[in-house]
């Protein structure tokens, strides 16, 4: 008894140790052990996970799967959530990349979306932005006013630090990513230099996990190449939708914005393009699905008077979105005002 | 020998003792001593360089006294009143200045007295002398005139009518004197006899507090100043304590045995008084500096003095002894990066009424920065209009000019552009917003900058840009220029 009391500790020394590794949080992952009932709805969140797996096997695979909920950044959209296997790592240097200077505004544009995320949860934390003067002056400086209206984020939230070179833009980011006392530190850079390989990013992804706040890492026209980030995202401008407006939506107007994001790196592989709209005035994402944008189809409502309703013309698939977040793509057809003319029932 | 021009002629500054031995005199033509002594070495006066050396030297004597001004062209005063117990008294004090000078290569004359005046004039006449009290007259009565710091016009009248000495103009009766001469000599009379006081007034504001650190043997290394600093910051928490104040500038003083002193400063965003945070701030400016500070043989003297303080406000601690405080974090955070990259490494936008996009938002240093106000207050208030205009979340810092080709109608947004070389062709636009310049800034001379004309763009690939056409077709001879100004998300 003594012995196997003893085997179990050792195994729970090694697992916190890979968990420290693998960048999750140790005191959740021993909770589950003792009781597996409680692991039980984790193996079945965790996405293509075989149900005959014992729960500590998964444990040790998925290590970010069973972390606690408060460890990930929910980007609210279920399906890139899940490929991301709960969402961004909140403690953590994540990558977002874009494949041409150009792109800086869909990139910067992403990274704030997702700091207005976590500004929800921070509300009284300052924002760092450290940029190489280089970035600063091809993809533009930071405008405060745009970023309040747009994200929500004060300017006296604002902070940014201009550094003339590299060396001393890591410095600063290294410096900030220690402090508990920032909501999240965006470092900018352009291109792929030599400074920031492995090592500088390690250094770098380390300290956020102590502290417990994310880097975000943006690179501007940069190549992949391998960093200690654990997500490497991509980012890209998507067309963005027409304005809504009460008589539908305004042809030839440029909506919210709109982002293309696939994951070129994450713990869990799985590969996914998202199209993101990014709500300026709830600061929620919204998924746009493609198929629906490009082919809409009209939806007749269901007739309530039949016993057997003629069967709706185009896929169903279009249809249980209705509800979700997602409802705001749907596409427009004449809307009748409840007052003017009740539905009658039955 | 030092020649300098004066009057459209070459003369004589300065000279060395063994010119003097070949009977030059200053003021001398040079043209008429290389006659006489066709070797001499002649080198032009440098009278900034002069300068330069004794500033230098005034920082230096900064080590007896903070109260160091600079006399003329060549002389300093140094008001050691309350410094001399410190160096063993007035003779103790003296003797040391005048051998370290001289081990430094430098021939001085020094004087102490208690007024200005006297002491000028122990320096400058007598050599090497220490002046009681109250024995100013019995030391300027045998002097001539010039030890009276008067000016030359006054000296040659008062020696035409037979005033030779000082004593004489002492025991001459005051009335007619002041008539005959001016206030000015009985001024300076009064001033080296101790009637009136003379302020000396310090080249440096005198810091308010600081600490200094006598070292026997000399230090080289950054590690070792930052220990010492350290020490310092410590003696230097209680006096601020006392005074219920925090250090908002420090200044480091290194004084090198060779005379050299080495100045570094640093500037706080709040009132500071915890040494490991001062030596933290110390460590990254010495980081920063250790290129441009050379050690040479060593610092014998560190001083840490605050130069501004302001008053520093206690803080309840909570129980676990951690007091929550993430915008003192975040101001030494800043400190630091400043103390390392200079003052504008962070910036904070603040938010200046003004319709023009580019003067909308101002970034001032930190330290600058109004202090945010917490918690952030909430805007429950609707914005005034009801669809505020959209504003990009990058603004390049001077719009760059892009290359419209045409336009579908002459007000109308560009089809395609050409911007940093690359062809884009335009996929929708919204627009235009029209901006007109501040009028109440334009300058009656200058031309009035023209209009803008702003316009949403979205591209093909759906990157969405912030065109602005400046001024209108058919205004002028000119065609309007497109610049680009921003990017939107």
């Amino acid at each position: 008894m003594a012995m196997t009391a003893v085997a179990r500790e050792t195994v729970f020394a090694l697992r916190r140790q890979i968990a420290k590794i693998e960048g999750t949080l140790p005191e959740r992952l021993a909770a589950p052990a003792g009781a597996q009932s409680g692991a039980r709805p984790d193996v079945d969140a965790g996405p293509g996970i075989a149900p005959e797996l014992t729960p500590e096997i998964i444990i040790l695979r998925r290590g970010l799967a069973v972390a606690s909920p408060d460890a990930f950044l929910r980007t609210g959209i279920e399906r890139l959530d899940t490929a991301l296997s709960g969402g961004l790592p909140k403690a953590a240097l994540s990558e977002i990349h874009g494949a041409e200077t150009r792109d800086a505004g869909a990139v910067a544009g992403f990274a704030l979306s997702l700091t207005s995320l976590i500004l929800k949860q921070e509300p009284h934390l300052p924002v760092l932005w450290i940029g190489t003067s280089e970035i600063f002056r091809e993809a533009g400086f930071p405008y405060a006013r745009g970023l309040h209206g747009l994200f929500g984020i004060e300017p006296e939230q604002l902070l940014f630090s201009e550094a003339p070179k590299l060396v001393d833009a890591l410095w600063i980011a290294e410096e900030a990513a220690r402090m508990t006392a920032l909501a999240a530190v965006i470092l900018e850079i352009r291109g792929n230099p030599q400074r920031l390989d492995l090592t500088a990013t390690r250094r770098l992804h380390a300290r956020a996990q102590n502290a417990g706040r994310p880097v975000l890492l943006l690179r501007q026209a940069g190549e992949a190449e391998p960093t200690a980030a654990p997500v490497r995202l991509i980012v890209s401008a998507a067309p963005a939708a027409s304005r809504d407006t009460i008589a539908g939506p305004l042809a030839g107007s440029i909506g919210r914005p709109a982002f293309t994001v696939s994951i070129g790196k994450s713990r869990t592989a799985l590969p996914g393009q998202f199209t993101l709209e990014w709500n300026p005035d709830e600061h929620t994402f919204e998924e746009r699905r493609q198929e629906r944008a490009t082919n809409p189809v009209a939806v007749v409502p269901a007739s309530g008077r039949r016993t057997h309703p003629a069967p709706a013309s185009g896929a169903v698939l279009a249809f249980p979105a209705v509800g979700s977040p997602a409802a705001g793509d749907q596409p427009s057809r004449p809307q009748r005002p409840a007052h003017i003319s009740p539905r009658r029932a039955g | 020998m030092i020649s300098h021009r004066d009057r459209n002629a070459q003369r004589i500054s300065a000279l060395d003792e063994r010119a003097e031995a070949l009977r030059l005199k200053r003021g001398m033509g040079i043209a008429d001593a290389r006659a006489m002594h066709p070797s001499i070495d002649i080198v032009e006066a440098d009278p900034e360089a002069d300068r330069r050396l004794l500033e230098g030297l005034a920082d230096w004597c900064d080590r007896y006294t903070p109260l160091v001004a600079i006399d003329g062209t060549d002389g300093l005063f140094l008001d050691v009143t309350g410094c001399t117990h410190l160096f063993g008294g007035e003779r103790a004090m003296l003797d040391e200045i005048l051998s370290r000078f001289f081990h430094q290569g430098f021939d001085v004359r020094a004087g102490l007295a208690a007024t200005p005046g006297a002491a000028w004039a122990a320096a400058r006449f007598c050599g090497d002398r220490i002046v009681a009290g109250g024995e100013e007259e019995a030391l300027l009565a045998p002097l001539p005139l010039a030890a009276l710091r008067i000016a030359p016009e006054i000296r040659t009248s008062l020696e035409s009518v037979g005033l030779r000495t000082a004593g004489a103009v002492m025991a001459a009766p005051r009335a007619p004197l002041a008539r005959r001469f001016g206030a000015s000599l009985l001024l300076r009379l009064d001033q080296a006899l101790g009637r009136l006081d003379e302020a000396v007034s310090p080249r440096l504001p005198v810091a308010p507090l600081s600490v200094e650190r006598h070292l026997s043997e000399p230090i080289m290394l950054t590690a070792d100043i930052e220990r010492l600093v350290s020490l310092l910051a410590k003696t230097l928490k209680s006096d601020l304590e006392r005074r219920g104040e925090g250090a908002r500038m420090l200044a480091l003083l290194l004084f090198r045995v060779d005379g050299a002193v080495s100045r570094i400063a640093v500037g706080t965003s709040r009132p500071l008084r915890e040494p490991v945070l001062i030596q933290k701030l110390f460590h990254e400016r010495l980081a920063a500096l250790e290129q441009d500070i050379d050690a040479g043989y060593g610092f014998d003297l560190v001083r840490l003095s605050v130069l501004s303080a302001a008053t520093f406000d206690m803080q309840q601690a909570d129980l676990a002894g951690e007091a929550e405080d993430n915008d003192a974090d975040i101001a030494l955070f800043a400190d630091r990066i400043r103390a390392r990259l200079g003052e504008a490494a962070v910036l904070r936008p603040v938010a200046v009424e003004s319709h023009l996009p580019e003067r909308a938002v101002a970034t001032v240093p930190f330290s600058e920065a109004p202090q945010r106000r917490a918690p952030p207050r909430q805007r429950n208030n609707p914005p005034a209009t009801v669809f505020p205009p959209e504003r990009p979340i990058r603004l390049f810092r001077s719009p760059e000019p892009i290359e419209v080709p045409a336009t579908e109608m002459p007000e109308g947004p560009p089809m395609n552009f050409r911007w940093r070389r690359a062809l884009y062709r335009v996929a929708r636009a919204e627009g235009p917003e029209r901006i007109a310049p501040e009028w109440w800034r334009h300058q009656p001379g200058e031309e009035e900058a023209p209009t803008r004309d702003y316009f949403r763009i979205e591209d093909s690939d759906g990157r969405r840009y912030w065109l602005y056409r400046q001024g209108l077709y058919g205004a002028s001879e000119v065609p309007p220029r497109w610049f680009m100004h921003g990017v939107f998300a």
